[in-house]
């Protein structure tokens, strides 16, 4: 049939090519909603929703890596999908091109909208408008073996604090086996080490951006010189697989369950993998410190948007409203192991006597997110200068190259 | 010249004729000939027939690290995975390829047909104007020009539709086939087609009734290159095709690379390889001789 | 025939000039859509800041004055030429070789060539990703069979280092392109007469010297077309990149083609990913010009 069509749709165009009036077009009624593939819970949200509602979501799962890119494309197609989530950076990038629609009036109408988590309110604002809403919470912090620690003869109770005594404990743990690491990074991905290495440069009082985003500051800040060194002395002790060094992010979470790696920065995200999928993984949860003290972490995550251009604006937000009221947030998210978007809602039967989960979700209090429209060109893509800079820097050891070199083209990505 | 006038002279003192070293020495040349020969095209043939083995392995086994070098048991379950992978399931993309490929197939051969046709036998005024034009594309890398045709195809609403693609591999193939289908027109002799226009055939009837059956190795040249070439682009593919339903099987297995904690199932992208392999090298094997010739008459003789 | 024309007022010529048009209609406005058009508009996009979405302006020169201070542009204008002239010498060594050990036809000689030249009807990016597979630390069989060799003492990260990654890519793209430069080659092989390799033996010269003498100087414009056909395909690189190793390590493997994709996709500058296209075109006419060159001085 297909084929008979082709041939028509050919012949068609032989004959006539200026008149084309063979847009193929689906009617589907259903919505589509894009997620980037680390959000787990939407898929929960989607399937529970669809079971319940006349109107039918369709997700499409992108990789983290392409998401900017397929939205772009999609965008400048002028078919985006009805409902996105992205990752919370990239809001002001979108917003700021008119490509989300205005949500302003939904928002003021929701009753707990003061208790959404700040960091993801203020990423979805952009000129005092409001463009997207909370769709997944996710700080950074340090998950560490309690058994390894013991085994090593550490003080499982009181994790490292500084960055000196990270690197004993990693040492430690080190001497323990040919096959068990102190550490483990996934040095080929751009974003696993904007979300879990820039928190050490906060918790120093150090930046590589200045405050108010418009400069970089690499070059300037000592911090940055030393958190550098600090991971370059990890890698050349080798107090990390050697395979850390090409992984793109595939372990980035999986890597610490598999029981032979002391530490890791990660997220909320994976704290439900280990718990679901690996209940003998026997481990704890503490902030990134900075180098002498202090803690920080990355307030990332996603949050939920309308692209511009939708015919379903409105059952659009109907689904994102129900995403996050109460039932939803009790029994996908906190069951799951994600923290609710609203404040009030921590505090709940799931989360009861788990001190990883409050530590996890006090590291929300020292979230910090950057706010610029050119996130994506600076760190997360594979191709930008934070992974280079990080590698040449870490893996090679030519710190005051990656640091020139990271300064140069961070600069010229900001004057765009 | 001192060589086999010491032969001559030396007594074959093993009682051997001068005639059987000879044929000995070129039977052991031959011999080592062959040696090589077998031992490199096992080494051409390693990675498809290692891609083979894996995707008839247990999934597992093929997740295994180290890997094992033969399957311990034979299964198809790779290939049963791929057919539900990312809820389409690789149905949907083989379709998609398909399609594109078809489409992209009939408009090479209609047009370079017409224009070939057009260019070989007809003189009109600005025609070799027009043919340096065209051939003059043959410059133009696509991948140069690929941002105003993604803006152009975007503009007639042809993005991200199979059409809108095999559109642009049409485009692709279409100096090669003008260029092809011509020198095949030319090469059929003036007369047989002055007869049959003076027994009163009108021009399109010579060309569909006489002259495709001359011509026809020229077509399935073209055909096959445009088969195999739009089976197998990845890069306008990749831009064209934002809906994951709409994804060409090169792209299509790029995805499997991701899953939803970034981990790769091997065991189903090789599964997806070896489909996406098996067309055109099906093709190839069939019709080898008329992808040979097009490689000569497209870049040699011309 | 000539009641028709007669009835249509036309002369027997000014018919065939007519048929001769609408003949190749289609196909002429077929290229000037799909090609003459988007050169144009490379070229007027280049003089803009044309963002993907989003309002656009005229800027004149701007974009070529960036290209000058875009240090990964530069970057991957050098990796681009490394790769090439790295590549190229192993797929025309290696096609000169297996074109003269299939030149005879010898028994099973066709089920050799068809063999070498597999690989060719293979798609660029799927044969990277059978190939980003095989390379692998963990699940790749070149380490498992080095290992079981003792060939080396730990799984080699074939891909994370600058220049090993540079010479895997270079092994997959050799195992992928040869076979075509191999029957290219074959051709010019097949056309020299054996008489004059037969008059050559008898003056008592070797392998070398028949070479040197006969084959190279005899195949010198096979040789240029095969040389210029696949530096073309070098300079143009970009699945084996994109799929195998994404850029990295470093930035140290993203080609123009990829750079230029980045650029207009990704970081949405489609009017400086024009800019960068039109250098590229600028090195592909020049190299195609040399190509029609060859092709030109033999007839």
């Amino acid at each position: 049939m297909s084929v008979r069509k082709a041939m028509v749709i050919l012949l068609a165009l032989a004959l006539c090519l200026g008149a084309l009036p063979l847009a193929a077009q689906d009617e589907a009624p259903q919505l589509s909603m894009w997620v980037r593939s680390i959000n787990f819970q939407t898929q929960e949200l989607v399937d529970t929703w669809n079971a319940n509602n006349e109107s039918q979501i369709e997700l499409t799962v992108i990789p983290s890596g392409e998401f900017v890119t397929k939205m772009g494309a999609a965008i400048a197609a002028g078919d985006p999908p009805d409902i996105a989530s992205i990752d919370l950076i990239y809001t002001p990038a979108f917003a700021s091109a008119g490509q989300l629609v205005d949500i302003t009036d939904f928002v003021k109408e929701l009753p707990y909208v003061d208790s959404l988590t700040p960091a993801h309110m203020e990423l979805g604002m952009y000129e005092g408008r409001n463009y997207a809403v909370p769709t997944a919470v996710d700080g950074s912090f340090i998950v560490y073996n309690i058994d390894l620690f013991e085994q090593a003869g550490l003080d499982a109770e009181n994790p490292p604090a500084t960055w000196d005594e990270m690197l004993e404990a990693m040492r430690a743990i080190n001497e323990l086996g040919d096959d068990i690491y102190g550490y483990w990074f996934s040095m080929n991905c751009a974003g696993c080490n904007a979300f879990t290495f820039l928190p050490f440069i906060w918790a120093s009082g150090g930046d590589v951006l200045s405050d108010d985003y418009s400069q970089a500051t690499i070059a300037e800040d000592p911090i940055v010189r030393e958190a550098l060194a600090f991971y370059n002395t990890i890698w050349e002790e080798g107090l990390v697989p050697e395979g850390a060094s090409i992984d793109n992010g595939s372990n980035f979470a999986s890597a610490f369950a598999a029981g032979n790696i002391g530490m890791a920065g990660t997220g909320n995200f994976a704290l439900s993998l280990y718990q679901n999928d690996h209940p003998d993984l026997n481990f704890g949860v503490f902030h990134i410190p900075g180098k002498e003290g202090g803690a920080a972490s990355f307030g990332g995550g996603d949050v939920i948007a309308i692209p511009a251009g939708t015919e379903h604006a409105e059952e659009a937000w109907r689904f994102i409203e129900w995403t996050m009221s109460e039932e939803p947030q009790i029994e996908i998210y906190a069951a799951n192991g994600q923290i609710p978007l609203r404040l009030e809602l921590v505090d709940n039967p799931y989360f009861e006597g788990d001190e990883r989960q409050s530590t996890a979700a006090s590291a929300l209090a020292v979230g910090h997110t950057p706010y610029t429209t050119v996130y994506n060109d600076l760190f997360n893509d594979p191709n930008g200068p934070w992974l280079e800079m990080l590698q040449i820097a870490i893996l090679d050891g030519d710190i005051d190259d990656a640091i020139a070199l990271g300064q140069e083209r961070f600069t010229q990505i900001m004057e765009g | 010249m001192a060589a086999p006038s010491l032969h001559k002279a030396l007594p074959s003192q093993s009682g051997l004729t001068q005639q059987d070293i000879r044929m000995l020495r070129r039977r052991a040349l031959l011999a080592l000939r062959y040696i090589i020969l077998i031992v490199l095209a096992l080494l051409f043939l390693f990675p498809i027939a290692w891609s083979f083995l894996n995707s008839i392995k247990l999934p597992a086994e093929a997740l295994a690290v180290p890997p094992t070098y033969l399957p311990s048991q034979v299964s198809l379950e790779n290939y049963e995975e791929l057919t539900t992978y990312g809820k389409i399931g690789v149905a949907q993309h083989i379709y998609n390829s398909t399609v594109v490929a078809i489409i992209t197939v009939l408009g090479s051969i209609v047009l370079s047909t017409l224009g070939g046709y057009g260019f070989a036998r007809f003189n009109f005024p600005g025609k070799n104007l027009l043919f340096i034009m065209v051939l003059s594309t043959l410059m133009i890398p696509f991948q140069s020009i690929l941002i105003p045709l993604f803006v152009m195809i975007v503009q007639v609403d042809l993005h991200n539709t199979l059409l809108g693609l095999a559109l642009v591999y049409i485009t692709f193939q279409l100096p090669f086939g003008i260029f092809l289908m011509r020198n095949s027109f030319l090469a059929v002799p003036l007369e047989i087609e002055e007869s049959a226009l003076l027994d009163g055939c009108s021009s399109l009837s010579v060309l569909y009734r006489l002259m495709l059956r001359l011509v026809l190795p020229g077509i399935v040249t073209v055909a096959i290159y445009a088969f195999i070439n739009s089976w197998n682009e990845f890069l306008a593919a990749l831009i064209f095709m934002t809906d994951q339903d709409n994804f060409t099987l090169p792209v299509f297995l790029t995805t499997i690379r991701y899953g939803i904690w970034g981990e790769v199932d091997w065991g189903a992208l090789q599964a997806g390889v070896i489909v996406s392999i098996i067309p055109s090298l099906g093709i190839f094997l069939l019709l080898q001789r008329y992808y040979m010739d097009g490689l000569m008459g497209g870049a040699v003789k011309n | 025939m000539i009641s028709q024309s007669s009835v249509l007022n036309l002369s027997w010529e000014q018919r065939r000039k007519l048929t001769g048009l609408l003949f190749i209609t289609p196909t002429v406005a077929f290229v000037a859509i799909f090609f003459i058009v988007p050169l144009l508009m490379t070229i007027v996009m280049s003089f803009h800041d044309w963002p993907l979405f989003g309002e656009r302006a005229f800027i004149g020169l701007e974009n070529y004055q960036e290209l000058g201070s875009d240090r990964q542009y530069l970057k991957s204008l050098d990796f681009t030429f490394r790769y090439t002239a790295l590549v190229t010498p192993p797929i025309f060594l290696l096609g000169f070789i297996l074109a003269s050990l299939v030149r005879h036809n010898i028994r099973f000689i066709g089920i050799f060539r068809t063999i070498f030249f597999l690989p060719v009807v293979i798609g660029l990016g799927v044969s990277s990703l059978l190939w980003v597979w095989m390379l692998d630390d963990r699940i790749g069989v070149f380490n498992k069979i080095l290992l079981d060799l003792n060939i080396v003492p730990k799984a080699q990260l074939f891909l994370g280092r600058p220049n090993t990654a540079m010479n895997v890519i270079i092994l997959s793209v050799v195992w992928k392109t040869v076979g075509f430069t191999m029957i290219l080659l074959l051709a010019g092989l097949q056309a020299i007469p054996d008489e004059l390799y037969e008059s050559a033996e008898v003056d008592g010269a070797g392998y070398f010297r028949k070479l040197l003498y006969i084959t190279l100087p005899l195949m010198r414009r096979t040789i240029a077309l095969a040389l210029i056909l696949s530096v073309i395909g070098s300079v143009l690189a970009f699945d084996q990149f994109y799929i195998m190793t994404r850029g990295g390590p470093r930035n140290s493997t993203i080609s123009i083609v990829y750079w230029i994709f980045n650029n207009s996709f990704t970081y949405f500058k489609m009017g400086y990913g024009s800019a960068m296209s039109i250098v590229l075109l600028g090195i592909l006419v020049a190299l195609t010009g040399a190509q029609f060159y060859v092709l030109r001085e033999r007839y």
